[in-house]
């Protein structure tokens, strides 16, 4: 992972961290919406144009990759970078939320 | 029946016009074609509550966003200039956020910057290279007898421009901020 790369992606925005996330299994945007919504409950609402700009610029920027398209929808999944930008992301997660609770993180 | 009305909206108030839209929709009137720059073409219809939301793509849509839009209930109906024009009814079911083609901030964001990079920078560049050395040349004489027509046309066009451009610069610079921290 480059630096442009980590200067972007890492923190990203929570709507780029459940794509992303949801993106682990190959499906379109409407899917991943729906799924995101499930998820959390309804906490976390995607709009039609957050996720065409979330995907177009993930796409170009070589996180998820064009996987196939089935009745005019493009369904897209993770690339090795963009399971990486996740890793990343969610040990990031993982720190802010022991030190939450008041534990430690070692290094 | 059609009604034309004449309404003047600037690329940095997207938000009022959608607003507008709206309230036309709800007195019966949805919207059908526009001529840029003011020229809103309405055809009469049920009067009933439908969001409109409007993108800047700058480019022809792609099938792909389209269908993504139709997925979440948008109605695509027009682009002009390179707006892309959606509609969806209200009703009760409706859960909150679904009325909004963009549901975070930093999105929100992205959107007026970009409308100030791809065309309020350009627009602006344009725009000077054309009426500066006209307004130059009235003022130097160079264009004869009734150069102070010349003089005070290309004087008044420029002082809209200048006046049009700072207008928008600024507000989408606050829009922008808006939803930035």
């Amino acid at each position: 992972m480059d630096d442009k790369i980590r200067r972007i992606y890492v923190p990203m925005t929570e709507s780029g961290f459940y794509i992303l996330f949801c993106l682990q299994t190959p499906q379109h945007g409407y899917g991943v919406s729906r799924q995101v919504k499930e998820l959390t409950g309804g906490a976390v609402v995607i709009g039609a144009g957050t996720m065409y700009g979330t995907l177009s610029k993930m796409e170009a920027d070589g996180l998820i990759c064009f996987y196939r398209e089935e009745e005019k929808r493009k369904l897209y999944q993770l690339t090795e970078l963009g399971r990486e930008v996740l890793a990343a992301e969610i040990g990031r997660i993982e720190r802010l939320y022991k030190n939450s609770k008041g534990e430690r993180c070692d290094a | 029946m059609r009604k034309t009305f004449i309404r003047f909206f600037t690329i940095a108030d997207y938000e009022e016009e959608e607003a507008w839209l709206r309230e036309q929709h709800q007195s019966g009137w949805r919207l059908v074609g526009l001529t840029p720059p003011c020229f809103y073409v309405f055809e009469a219809c049920e009067p009933q509550d439908v969001v409109y939301r409007l993108d800047f793509k700058n480019a022809k849509p792609s099938g792909e966003y389209l269908q993504l839009a139709r997925d979440f209930g948008w109605e695509y109906f027009m682009s002009s200039m390179g707006w892309l024009f959606f509609r969806k009814p209200t009703d009760a079911a409706m859960e909150p956020d679904e009325d909004e083609l963009f549901s975070d901030n930093a999105s929100r964001a992205d959107m007026a910057a970009s409308i100030v990079r791809t065309r309020l920078v350009p627009i602006a560049i344009i725009f000077l290279c054309c009426v500066l050395p006209n307004l130059f040349n009235a003022v130097s004489g160079r264009l004869g007898a009734f150069g102070w027509i010349f003089t005070r046309l290309f004087g008044a066009i420029f002082l809209i421009d200048v006046y049009l451009i700072v207008h928008c610069g600024i507000k989408l610079k606050r829009i922008r901020d808006r939803y930035r921290w």
